[in-house]
Formats: structure tokens, C-alpha cells, sequence
């Protein structure tokens, strides 16, 4: 037939395609059986590679441990698997330890996750209590609670917390008429919200129009709701955010703020958030350590200074983390001794003098890498310090496993829309109704 | 669809036929004995191969692609969560009764109409059109063909950082131009219609090349004596367009309604990226939340698998609704005419 | 839009020398006509709206967090493109990466391109039972939302402990309607019965007529299917974030899913480490852009 002759040139290029494909599939498959060899039972020299997974916030190969761990454990070879967002690594994670697969020696878990990770997953980890070196006294008791179940077994170590501050411009303090000293500006709204709110009316009085005084509304129920006993469950376990007074307090006072105009309506870590930032908009916002550095990172240099940490009307936590070992990792006793190493008080410190993340263990806020930290933004305010005395004041409080489904119903579905003049009954609602629905099973 | 066909490929037949030599006539009394000889191979040749054909794809379907649909079809009828899909507890059709009263589906159910007819509409004719310019002569054809797919190949994190900052309410740029020409500035992602708008915009942004790259391969498959021929005939190239390459294009444009159809149907990351960190809710009141949206904010944020499940099924139920209801109109419109 | 629907640029070239160039080259198809400047202006527009955002994050690559934070953004280039392009290219392990992604997407592409043609010829082109039930489940499929499929799918591939290894991505996203469909499609229009009528005259078993008629004819489709499954493969996350890990086998999204990490994320790191992850498409395109240059056609269809 004619088309095939004519078609030799044709018959070659889908002979080169079928060829490439079959050498494809075998290249494929030789490249996976190498891979296999290589990360499960350590390389050619015989060291044991313990494989962490985590999500954004660590650093603690920035901070050179896992270096430092190898040069004290010539056996051990240290690798992450980091994803940059725990919007893309808590369901994976989850999805790994339902199926018993995939899981790396170590996995990190937020303090948003802890208690469902706690409530649903507890059996898929290590009790760390029972491993040695171990010591429940070094740690803050609330956070070592957080990833405690019920029987009392433990299945994460806490790295690090987020005691919370005000951090806030003196120059713009200043220019409203405010104080400037942090004792003073702390005594200003000491044990009370609403007085952080009476100071934001004064604020505006005197700044006028330019300036806000908060970043945000989603950043100031956070910082109320954070310095609460109780917020969205019960000590038992039950939902109680739409019949808790706090929450309804929390809610109503941010949507006053709003309607006062005393904050910006911006949604944190928007890039529109970040502008204002840039462009000096706002002279308060609840702070704990790390958001120093968001701040140092979005700003311009001449704001540098500028800043200083206040203590908050009341204290609370806002972030931080814990590292698991699952029964499905591959080398559980060395995940353990490396985990325990990396979560003692020393590696706390260093951490945060690496990367500013806060210790939970008190033993590390009289070491010097604490007590002697500053930060760019806040010149020579004694941060460590400050942040310490934070971290001794805050509550226990009750965790409940969809926290962050409520939060951001509250914050994203709810205050934002006061800000955009909706009335602070049409936001609960639209709140109540959004989070209800996420909530049903 | 399937008995279309016919009536599509007349005019290529048409135009080929002429290209063929009306020489097969000596050859056919050959042809005739070799295929006696052959005609039982022939023969299950003729009837087996197009199973063969078609088998790997259901084969492949029926390992990777059977069992999803089946579980979540299962998982759809009981109460079951991410953390424990295992563990299932029997709801019967309560998944799907609830959908009747859930305000948030129906929103999302018109969120995604409303964005699919704003983004799909334009966005076919534009591809139609640029494939059209783009079957001409042209200098660095090759770089256009590059640029078209540039969208479809920019990764998520590029493309939300740019929209997000081009929609800004308070200093993005499309905002910073109406300012420039005296018209007030729009809260995009606020804005009940604006954020649709906005989120179409991303739709139409990250598909339009795709499509056209379609029309494009199919028009090149046009015989040019079609047009020699309209041509001969006086045609425009206006008229050429419209009496030649549309109707060839019948079975390709018909794909890109049915794919672009079903594709509006499941759109998620462009609203997604639109509020990359506030989570899927689409919105603080859900206004540019599409059903694809919705589904994975009930799967994989809120982690109900049970309700995420009849969610999915319900999209497709009713996707099947719509596919039977535009049978039924074309074939009235065929009988009348 | 409507613009460019309306009209095709008028009577750019003249008569005469459109049918010369069309003699002389007859295997082109549609690139007989010149194109006028309303065609040119209409793509440079075209251009500039499609390559805005992948400029863009060249730009903020070049810049750091402090720059992309500021009003109004950046516009032109900073100094530190190709510190941040090297930084993101070690720190994902981008070379791996590349590797990896090149053998799932280039399998998975061309596996795709070659069963999609036979299926869509089969459909298209031969009368079989049950073909047009087939055909509706082929549609079917497309309709099942993928982002919730995933979830059951990795439990089937946990069983198999298929974890971290490439054939996980592939074999999955071998099941592909959407390539079915669209070769179907345009085999409707692009391949005449009579051209396999004339092949079977001669005596062709079926895989001939696959081989010498169908795959020739079907080459600018097969192109075009490559290129847009390449893409998806290249670009897929939720998938394979959930089977691969970094220190595994990792593509490049996921590679890049730990990039700018840190509480403050660096935009500018995860911009450079999506140029990086783009370029490499923009190549492909511009080798398979070619197949599809047209008239290849043409000396098919004749036969």
C-alpha cells in the first residue's frame, strides 16, 4: 500500500517513540529499585539514615543540629522531607499513618492538629514517655499535655511554642500620644482586653487616619481567644464555641474594634497584609517570637528599631510543634534517641538563636541564647526575656481536634466581614452557619 | 453524539475523494483471491481488534480506576472521616437527602454555573479565534505555539501570587488603572460578582491556548482543496471560515464543549490559588466557592469522607442530568429542522 | 474577543502568490495564507497577557521579600535572579527531580498518546458491540471529580507498597479519557473511511491499518495530546505529593513543595524554583510545538 511507503520517515518517529517508552518503563523501574535500597537500610558505608518529615516552621537543619547530631553519632546520617505549607502536609500525613505507608522515621505535627492527631491516630505512634532520656519535667506542662491521650501516653515531644506579645511602633506610639516604654505601654492595657481597645481609640484620636492600630481582625481574636482556658471544646470533649461567653466576649469586642475602625481590613499573610507592613499601616500586632520575623522580612530598612515588645493584656500561645515517631517508621529506637536530643533544652536554645523559635522547655530561658536575644526590629529590647516571662503566664487551655476549623470560621467567615461593614450579628452568623457545616459529619 | 459522525467527516470525505486514482479496479480480482484465502483471519480480525483496541484503557481502568469510584460510591452512603476511612459507619441516603438543604451546596452550585458560562464562553471563542490566526503563515509560529501553553505550564505559586496582586484591592494593579481613568476601585475578592469575574479571568487566563492548541491541530487536518474549492467558488475567507472550517471542526468543537463542560464542572484550583491562604471556603461568604471547591474543603480540610463522597456523586448525577437534557434538545432541534 | 472571531485579517496576501506558495509546497495545510498585521497585533497582545505572569515571577524571583512586599510591586528585574535560581535548584535537589519527572511524564505521556489513538481510532472507526456504551463509560470517567479519587486510590497503592517508587504516578494516570475522547474526536474528522477502506482492499490486518494509516494521520493530534499530558504529568501535586517523598523519588512539584520554608516563607526562593520548574516545558513545547506546524496531513489523507 502507498501510505506505507511514503510513510517510512512517519514509521521510524513512532518506532523512536515506542522504543523510548519501553526503555522509559525499564529505566523507570531501575531507578526506583535503587532508590528503595538507598533510603530504607542506610548507604554503602553501613550508617542508618533517619528520615524526618515536617512542614515550614522547623529549621533545625538551618540551625546546623542535624550536623551536629552526626558528628556525636558517626552511625547516623540525617534526611527531611520538608513541605513548605501544613495545608498540603497534615492531610498527606494523615493519609500515611491511616494506610501505615509512606511514613518517615520522625513526623512533625502542628499544635492545630495535636489533639486530632491525639484523638484519632494515637495508636499509629511511640509513646514517648516510656522512651529513655525522657523527661515530662523539662517541658512546659500544658504543652507536654497537648500530645498526651487520655491513658496518659505521650506520642510527640514539643520543640517549640509561641508565647504571645504585642509588638508595637514606638514611633507611631509616639506620634498618637501613647507611651513608648514597654513597662509603661504593658501597665497601659495589663489584665484586660477592653483596655487594649480603650488604648486603640486613643490611638486613633491622636494618629488620625493615616495609621490603624492593629494589623488585623483575624490577628486580634486570635490574640484574645489565645489567652483563654476554655475555647472551643470542653475539658470533655464537647463543642461549646457558639454557648462559650469567652467566644462570644472574644468575638464582639474584635467586631467593636472593626467598627470603631481601629483595625485594618486585611486577612493575615495575604500579600495585601504584607504591603501594609511594607508601608507602615499599623502600629500594633499580636506577636509571638516568629512573627518578629515576618515582620523583619516584609519591612523596609528604615523600620528597623522601630519596634519594641509589649506583654499582652493576657498572655497566650500561638503556634508550635511536636515530633512523632510512627510504629510504621523504619528505625524507631534511633528516630527516638534523635528526637529526644533535638527537643532537649540546649537544642531548644539554639534553635531559637538560629531561627527564633521559642523553647517550650524552661530549662533553655536561663541559658544565654535566650536571655541574651535581640532582633533587628526591636534594637535592644531584651526579646528572650520579655518572651519568657510571656511563656510562664500562659493558660492551659483545652484543645479540641477541628480548633482550626472554628478559628478560621471565626476569623475568615466571620470578623473580616465587620470590617467590610457588615453588621457584628450578619459576621456570627455567617460564621456560626459556615463552621456548623464544616463541623457535621 | 455517536451517530454524528457521519454527517461530520461528509466533507472530508467529499474532499478527498477526488485524491484518489480510480485505479483499484485491476488490483481487486487479486485482492479477491488473497482474501478468500485469508478470510478467516480476516475475519476475527475484524471482529476482535477493536476490543483489543480499546481494552487497555478499560483494563487500566478497571486496576486504577474502578475501585476509587466504587469506594467512593460506598463511602457516600455511610458517615466516615480522613482520620478513620476504614472505619464506616452505614448512613443510608442521608449524604444525599442532606444535599437538598445545604445552603452551601447550592451556592456552590451556582458559583460554578455562573464562573463556567463567564469563563467557558469566551474562552472557546477566543481559542477559536487564535487557532484560526495561528493556521496562517507566520513568523516564529513555533514561539506562538510555546507562548500558548506558557498558562497551563505556570505553576500554582507563580500564578496566585501574581493574581492576587494584580486583583488587590488596595494596590493591586487593575484596581491602580481604574483609579488612573477615574473609576472607583473594586474589591475583587469581595465582590459577589467581581470575585466570580476575578476568578474567571484566572479560568480563562490558564485555558484559552489550551483550546486553541486543539482547534489548531484540528484545523490543520482540514484538506486544503475545501478551501480551494470555496475559493473557486468566491467564498470570503470570512465565508471560508464559517462554510468550511466550522463545519470540519464539528467533532472537535463538540469535544471542547463536552471536556470544557465537564472541566467548569470541577474547577478548584484556579479559586483556590484566587485565596491561596484562607483556606477553601472560597470566599468569607463563599462567593466565588465552586463545587469542586466544596468537595475539597469537605474532603481533605473539613476531612468528611462520607459527605465529600455524595458530594462528588452529586456533581456527577448531575452533570449526567445536563448531558441528557442537551440530547434531548438537539435532537428535537435536528427533527424540526 | 469578539475581535478576533470576526475577522480574519483582510486580503493580507494577494491572490496570486497564495496559490504559488501552495503549489510549490502542497504538504502545507493551513499555513497556505499569509497572516496581515491585525493577526500580528492580535497575538502580541496574545503574548504579553499569556507570558505576563511567568515574566512576573522571573521579576520577584529577582527581588527579595522586602522588595514584593512594597506598593507599588516591582516591575523590572533586581540583582539576585540567579543567586536565588542556583539556591532553589540545591536546595530542592532539582536535578533529581528533573530525572524523575522526565521518566513519569514522558512514560506517561507517550503511553497515553499510543493507547488513546488506538482507542479513539477503534471508536471512531470501527463497528464493534457495545461500542457506544464503551464510549459513554470512556466519558464517564472524565466526570468523576479527581481530587476526591485520590483518597481511596492511595489506599490501593498502599497495599501494593508502592510507596515512593515512580510507577505509582504513572500507572494511575495511565487511565486517561480525556486522551480517548479527544483522539476519537478528531480521527472522526481527520481520517476518512475511505483512505481505510483502500487499506483494507489491500489486504491490511487492523494493526496495519493502525500503523500505516492511523498514526500518520493522526500526527498533529497526537502532538498536541503529548504536549497537554506532559504538562498535567509535569504539573501534578496532590497525587504525587501523597506517593513521593524529597529524599525518595521526588518530581519536581513535589521537590519544590519544601521550598521557602521557614514561618516567613521567601517568596522569591519559591518563585525561583518555579521558573525553574517551568523552563523545562517551555523546551518540550517548543520541540513538539513543531510536529504540529502543519500539512502533515495532507500526503496521509491522499494516501
Amino acid at each position: 500500500m502507498r501510505a506505507a511507503r511514503r510513510g517510512s520517515a512517519r514509521r521510524v518517529v513512532v518506532m523512536a517513540a515506542i522504543a523510548s517508552l519501553g526503555a522509559g518503563l525499564l529505566a523507570g523501574c531501575a531507578d526506583d529499585g535503587n532508590d528503595e535500597d538507598s533510603s530504607s537500610s542506610g548507604d554503602s558505608s553501613g550508617k542508618t539514615t533517619i528520615t524526618l518529615g515536617l512542614f515550614g516552621t522547623m529549621g533545625f537543619k538551618e540551625a546546623g543540629l542535624y550536623d551536629e547530631y552526626e558528628k556525636l553519632n558517626p552511625d547516623i546520617n540525617i534526611e527531611e522531607n520538608v513541605t513548605e505549607r501544613n495545608e498540603n502536609y497534615y492531610p498527606a500525613l494523615v493519609n500515611h499513618l491511616t494506610t501505615n505507608s509512606g511514613l518517615q522515621d520522625v513526623q512533625a505535627i502542628e499544635v492545630g492538629n495535636i489533639a486530632e492527631v491525639v484523638a484519632t491516630q494515637a495508636d499509629k505512634f511511640e509513646d514517648m514517655s516510656k522512651a529513655a532520656g525522657v523527661q515530662k519535667g523539662n517541658w512546659l506542662d500544658w504543652k507536654w499535655q497537648q500530645a498526651t491521650t487520655k491513658d496518659g501516653a505521650t506520642i510527640g515531644l514539643g520543640t517549640d511554642i509561641g508565647p504571645m506579645a504585642i509588638c508595637y511602633r514606638k514611633d507611631l506610639f509616639e506620634k498618637a500620644g501613647l507611651p513608648t516604654d514597654r513597662d509603661e505601654v504593658s501597665k497601659m492595657w495589663a489584665g484586660d482586653w477592653n483596655k487594649f481597645i480603650e488604648a486603640g481609640e486613643k490611638y486613633k484620636k491622636g494618629a488620625g487616619k493615616d495609621t490603624y492600630f492593629m494589623d488585623s481582625p483575624g490577628g486580634l481574636i486570635n490574640a484574645i481567644l489565645s489567652s483563654e482556658k476554655e475555647k472551643f471544646y470542653d475539658a470533655s470533649g464537647k463543642v461549646i464555641y457558639k454557648t462559650n461567653p469567652a467566644v462570644k466576649d472574644a468575638f464582639d469586642l474584635t467586631a467593636e474594634a472593626a467598627e470603631k475602625g481601629l483595625v485594618q481590613s486585611q486577612t493575615q499573610f495575604q500579600p495585601a497584609w504584607d504591603q501594609t507592613i511594607s508601608n507602615s499601616l499599623f502600629a500594633t500586632v499580636a506577636c509571638p517570637p516568629w512573627m518578629l520575623g515576618t515582620i523583619k522580612a516584609k519591612s523596609q530598612p528604615e523600620s528597623a528599631g522601630k519596634w519594641d515588645v509589649a506583654q499582652a493584656p493576657k498572655s497566650g500561645n500561638w503556634g508550635g510543634t511536636f515530633l512523632g515517631v510512627p510504629k510504621g517508621g523504619k528505625h524507631v529506637k534511633e528516630a527516638q534517641k534523635l528526637i529526644t536530643w533535638l527537643t532537649a533544652p540546649e537544642q531548644q536554645a539554639k534553635l531559637f538563636s538560629k531561627m527564633g523559635s521559642f523553647p517550650s522547655a524552661p530549662a533553655a530561658y536561663k541559658l544565654p541564647q535566650v536571655t541574651g536575644g535581640k532582633n533587628d526590629m526591636t534594637g535592644d529590647a531584651p526579646i528572650g526575656e520579655l518572651f519568657a516571662k510571656a511563656a510562664e503566664q500562659i493558660p492551659t487551655q483545652v484543645i479540641g481536634p477541628k480548633d482550626q476549623i472554628v478559628q478560621q470560621g471565626l476569623t475568615d467567615n466571620g470578623v473580616i466581614l465587620v470590617t467590610q461593614g457588615k453588621s457584628a450579628k450578619d459576621a456570627w452568623n455567617n460564621a456560626v452557619k459556615t463552621i456548623d457545616n464544616n463541623l457535621e459529619k | 453524539m455517536t451517530t454524528r459522525h457521519d454527517t461530520a467527516a461528509s466533507p472530508v470525505k467529499g474532499g478527498a475523494a477526488p485524491g484518489r486514482p480510480p485505479g483499484g479496479n485491476t488490483s481487486a480480482e487479486a485482492d479477491h483471491k488473497r482474501r478468500a484465502k485469508l478470510s478467516r483471519r480476516w475475519q476475527r480480525d475484524m471482529r476482535w481488534s477493536p476490543y483489543a483496541f480499546v481494552s487497555p484503557f478499560f483494563l487500566l481502568f478497571l486496576a486504577f480506576g474502578l475501585f476509587p469510584l466504587i469506594y467512593t460510591g460506598w463511602a457516600s452512603l455511610h458517615t466516615v472521616e480522613l482520620t478513620a476511612p476504614t472505619d464506616m459507619k452505614w448512613t443510608g441516603f442521608d449524604n444525599y437527602t442532606r444535599i437538598f438543604d445545604d445552603e452551601f451546596f447550592w451556592n456552590a452550585a451556582k458559583n460554578t454555573l455562573w464562573i463556567g458560562i463567564i469563563s467557558t464562553v469566551p474562552q472557546l471563542l477566543m481559542a477559536m479565534g487564535l487557532a484560526h490566526i495561528l493556521n496562517y503563515k507566520l513568523r516564529g509560529s513555533t514561539f506562538y505555539r510555546v507562548v500558548m501553553l506558557a498558562p497551563y505550564a505556570t505553576s500554582i505559586a507563580a500564578a496566585s501570587l501574581v493574581f492576587v496582586l494584580l486583583f488587590g484591592r488596595d494596590y493591586g494593579m487593575i484596581n491602580w488603572a481604574l483609579d488612573l481613568v477615574g473609576l472607583d476601585k473594586i474589591d475583587w475578592q469581595n465582590g459577589s460578582w467581581a470575585s466570580k469575574f476575578a476568578v474567571s479571568t484566572i479560568v480563562i487566563w490558564r485555558w484559552t491556548g489550551y483550546n486553541a492548541l486543539i482547534y489548531l491541530a484540528a484545523m490543520q487536518a482540514i484538506p486544503q482543496d475545501l478551501y480551494e474549492s470555496a475559493a473557486l467558488d468566491g467564498a470570503s475567507r470570512w465565508r471560508q471560515f464559517i462554510h468550511v472550517t466550522l463545519p470540519s471542526l464539528r467533532p472537535t468543537i463538540l469535544f471542547t464543549v463536552v471536556v470544557s463542560t465537564i472541566g467548569a464542572s470541577q474547577v478548584f484550583g484556579e479559586p483556590l490559588l484566587f485565596d491561596a491562604n484562607k483556606g477553601a471556603s472560597g470566599g468569607s461568604q463563599h462567593q466565588f466557592q465552586t463545587l469542586g471547591l466544596y468537595l475539597y474543603e469537605q474532603g481533605w480540610v473539613n476531612q468528611h469522607l462520607g459527605r465529600a463522597s455524595a458530594i462528588a456523586w452529586a456533581m456527577f448525577l448531575i452533570l449526567i442530568v445536563i448531558g441528557i437534557i442537551n440530547a434531548v434538545i438537539s435532537r428535537r432541534l435536528r427533527a424540526s429542522s | 474577543m469578539t475581535t478576533t472571531m470576526t475577522k480574519p485579517p483582510a486580503d493580507a496576501a494577494p491572490e496570486p502568490s497564495r496559490r504559488g506558495r501552495r503549489r510549490s509546497k502542497a504538504a502545507r495545510a493551513g499555513g497556505t495564507l499569509h497572516a496581515g498585521p491585525i493577526a500580528y497585533i492580535i497575538l502580541a497582545l496574545f503574548t504579553i497577557g499569556s507570558l505576563f505572569p511567568l515574566v512576573w515571577s522571573a521579576i520577584a524571583a529577582s527581588r527579595d521579600n522586602q522588595r514584593l512586599a512594597q506598593t507599588p510591586p516591582p516591575f523590572w528585574f533586581g540583582g539576585n535572579l540567579f543567586d536565588k535560581l542556583e539556591i532553589a535548584w540545591k536546595d530542592a535537589n532539582l536535578g533529581e527531580a528533573f530525572l524523575n519527572t522526565t521518566i513519569v511524564a514522558g512514560i506517561s505521556s507517550l503511553t497515553i498518546v499510543f493507547l488513546s489513538t488506538i482507542a479513539g481510532f477503534a471508536f471512531a472507526k470501527l463497528r464493534f458491540r457495545g461500542r457506544n456504551a464503551l464510549m459513554l463509560i470512556v466519558i464517564g470517567t472524565m466526570m468523576v471529580p479527581p481530587q476526591l479519587s485520590i483518597i481511596p486510590l492511595y489506599q490501593l497503592v498502599a497495599k501494593l507498597d508502592w510507596s515512593d517508587q515512580l510507577q505509582a504516578v504513572i500507572l494511575p494516570s495511565l487511565v486517561n479519557a480525556f486522551g480517548v475522547f479527544f483522539m476519537r474526536q478528531y480521527l472522526l474528522q481527520a481520517l476518512p473511511d475511505e483512505v481505510i477502506e483502500a487499506a483494507r482492499v489491500d489486504g491490511a490486518s487492523s494493526w496495519r491499518v493502525v500503523w500505516h494509516v492511523v498514526f500518520p494521520a493522526a500526527r498533529p493530534a497526537m502532538a498536541v495530546l503529548g504536549m497537554l499530558m506532559f504538562v498535567q504529568s509535569w504539573n501534578d501535586f496532590l497525587w504525587p505529593f501523597l506517593v513521593l517523598t524529597q529524599n525518595g523519588s521526588p518530581t519536581v512539584q513535589v521537590a519544590l513543595a519544601g521550598l521557602g520554608r521557614g514561618y516567613t516563607p521567601d517568596q522569591s526562593l519559591i518563585m525561583a524554583g518555579a521558573l525553574l520548574g517551568t523552563l523545562p516545558l517551555l523546551l518540550v513545547f517548543a520541540i513538539f510545538g513543531k510536529q504540529i506546524v502543519g500539512g502533515i496531513m495532507q500526503g496521509a489523507v491522499k494516501g
